[in-house]
């Protein structure tokens, strides 16, 4: 049946356009439109199933347990990634496949860049000293970290929300490969270098934590403050990394000067580039940065109280 | 009516983006609003304390929090990642008790303390929510005429939810209904919401580039004639980093990028010099032009 044969014009019909592009044999991408008779709490899975059974249109999109627990059925919905089997249908859909991941035919995206660099954080425990055997006794209070962190059903609607994830070659793992790599930097059974998987691998400090991917997160996890920040602190104690190098200096010069100054921060982590000399001219000449702004400040009493309070925290050296 | 809040301006503020210091100040004054501004107030960490320590984090958050409480009143910022930080760590030093005690363990060398009785709000809200619409739509002597102000909200105005809550987002942006009140149009474009990138800027420059390249670049051929940004942080990728997202994607852009109390401070008649409008990587003479500045007043204030 062709999309635009014989509509229904239902007040009450559900409204749809689905992407459909077979890079094998297509040119290039187009939208089908399709009139669905809504039913009660219908999901947007709901709506695909009658356009594949009913109206006998032969599209591709996947799913497998319908109950939020395989994560294979997130698509976008008006520019936003849902869970297909758990969120309602809207009247209005445009449904398209996930973001930034390559794409295998209309709703279908390949997992495979994400299953290989999964394979490349060592996702299963590490353990290099013998152990009690199993089953292990383990307490609630070691395992608390983490308890969010195993609500991940790795459905990616985080790596398609993730705009570092948008740019080519970004380097960066994104959310759902960071949740599931903190989950084991947090078990104290683990015994991998985690801190430089952390860093290096996964490159954590190019999250920019805009919180894209909690607020598309169907399982609803913490995924910026109890999984990435964690990863983070584990490269800053770590202490090599150039990201731990930069905490660093920011604190140095918050305690030194009162408050962050970009250009001493910048000389202590980076020192002096043709890019940063750059910027620097393009910011002096409008007043946004003076030679003032590098030389050291004297400090007042109240800096004096400010840094006494900071380092009463035992860490916070 | 007079309104007093303790004022935590932030280092953007206080450094290379002082022209929202000074047009933060123009505007309250013109409305009898004072901000007290905190002495030694320290940091709220940016993304960086919290890489620290969460103990950190908490402390200087805490002590910021405890000084506005000693003044007596709720406390102002002007820039998204600040007013997270704050609020953030004011709902759970008011919700958890050992943390709570913990951070006044280390303010006590002070003699402050943390005792959960005040808010934290951005200056946008002060003037949409505590001043009010109608207030500010009666101040309004030089109207933006139409103005195609290209709103972009930031990051950390508006998400986690488990901060802001998750019904922020359908409603419409203060900063949306602000713009026009004063006589602006408001562009709509794919970004309004999205992220500038500056907390990668310092990690991978390029990739903070082509973020905010891409949002200036759909801001730009949805017709605006500006962005305004309630976040200094925003403020700096699209202003001070322009000429490299320019750089980057190989066109001309020369969006003129606003803070609020600056587009603000203009439609309530304030003048180009007042709201420091000078301090800005692009120019603002083509805003300035469009809302009808006098050009002898604007050549000379400008430049």
């Amino acid at each position: 049946m062709s999309p635009s044969s014989k509509q229904t014009t239902e007040p009450d019909n559900i409204r749809v356009r689905i992407y459909r592009f077979d890079p094998e044999t297509d040119r290039e991408p187009r939208y089908e439109s399709y009139e669905v008779p809504r039913t009660p709490r219908m999901r947007i899975m709901d709506v695909l199933d009658y356009i594949h059974e009913i109206k006998e249109v032969d599209f591709g999109y996947r799913w497998l347990c319908g109950t939020k627990k395989c994560g294979t059925c997130a698509v976008n919905v008006n520019g936003s990634p849902k869970l297909a089997c758990w969120e309602e249908a809207e009247q209005e859909m445009t449904i398209e496949p996930l973001s930034n991941l390559p794409l295998v035919r209309d709703l279908v995206t390949s997992r495979d860049p994400f299953e290989a660099f999964l394979a490349k954080l060592s996702p299963l425990l590490v353990r290099r000293r013998d152990y009690p055997g199993f089953p292990e006794p383990l307490s609630e209070q070691i395992m608390a970290p983490t308890v969010h962190l195993r609500d991940c059903i790795q459905c990616l609607a985080c790596q398609s929300a993730c705009p570092v994830l948008q740019q080519p070659d970004s380097g960066f793992a994104g959310p759902a490969l960071l949740v599931a790599l903190s989950e084991l930097a947090q078990d104290p059974r683990d015994e991998a270098d985690r801190a430089r998987l952390a860093d290096e691998v996964a490159q954590v400090f190019k999250c920019v934590s805009c919180y894209e991917c909690e607020r598309v997160c169907p399982t609803e996890i913490p995924i910026v403050s109890e999984a990435i920040q964690p990863l983070k602190r584990l490269v800053y104690r770590r202490g090599e990394a150039a990201a731990a190098r930069r905490a660093h200096a920011f604190l140095d010069v918050v305690k030194a000067r009162g408050r962050a100054e970009a250009a001493p921060i910048a000389l202590k982590t980076k020192g002096i580039s043709l890019n940063a000399l750059r910027l620097a001219l393009r910011l002096m000449r409008r007043g946004k940065l003076s030679l003032v702004d590098v030389f050291p400040k004297r400090p007042s009493p109240g800096m004096e109280a400010m840094r006494k309070t900071y380092q009463s925290d035992g860490d916070a050296k | 009516m007079k309104w007093r809040y303790a004022y935590f301006p932030g280092c953007s503020a206080k450094g290379t983006c002082r022209e929202l210091d000074l047009s933060t100040h123009a505007v309250a004054d013109l409305f009898d609003v004072e901000l007290k501004e905190l002495e030694n107030p320290g940091c709220t960490g940016a993304r960086e304390f919290r890489a620290v320590s969460e103990q950190l984090h908490l402390t200087a958050n805490g002590r910021i929090l405890a000084l506005a409480e000693r003044e007596g009143c709720d406390l102002v910022a002007v820039c998204d990642t600040c007013l997270l930080n704050l609020t953030e760590t004011n709902r759970r030093l008011k919700a958890d008790r050992a943390a709570r005690d913990a951070v006044n363990r280390a303010l006590a060398s002070e003699g402050l303390a943390f005792k959960g009785e005040r808010e934290v709000k951005h200056f946008l809200w002060v003037m949409t929510e505590d001043l009010g619409e109608e207030r500010l739509k009666e101040r309004v002597v030089r109207p933006l005429r139409g103005l195609k102000v290209a709103p972009f909200y930031g990051c950390h105005i508006q998400r986690p939810s488990t901060v802001y809550g998750a019904g922020a987002a359908g409603e419409a942006p203060a900063l949306d209904r602000l713009c026009r009140l004063l006589g602006g149009e408001v562009v709509e474009y794919p970004g309004a919401s999205k992220c500038c990138g500056f907390h990668v800027v310092s990690v991978e420059e390029r990739i903070a580039v082509r973020m905010s390249g891409g949002h200036l670049s759909n801001a730009k051929s949805n017709g605006a004639q500006c962005i305004v940004t309630p976040c200094p942080l925003c403020h700096t990728v699209f202003d001070a980093y322009q000429p490299s997202i320019e750089r980057e994607f190989r066109s001309k852009y020369e969006v003129p990028v606003l803070h609020v109390s600056q587009l603000a401070g203009l439609a309530f008649g304030l003048s180009a010099a007042a709201v420091a409008l000078s301090r800005h990587v692009v120019g603002c003479e083509s805003v300035l032009a469009h809302i009808g500045y006098g050009a002898a007043q604007a050549a000379a204030s400008v430049r």
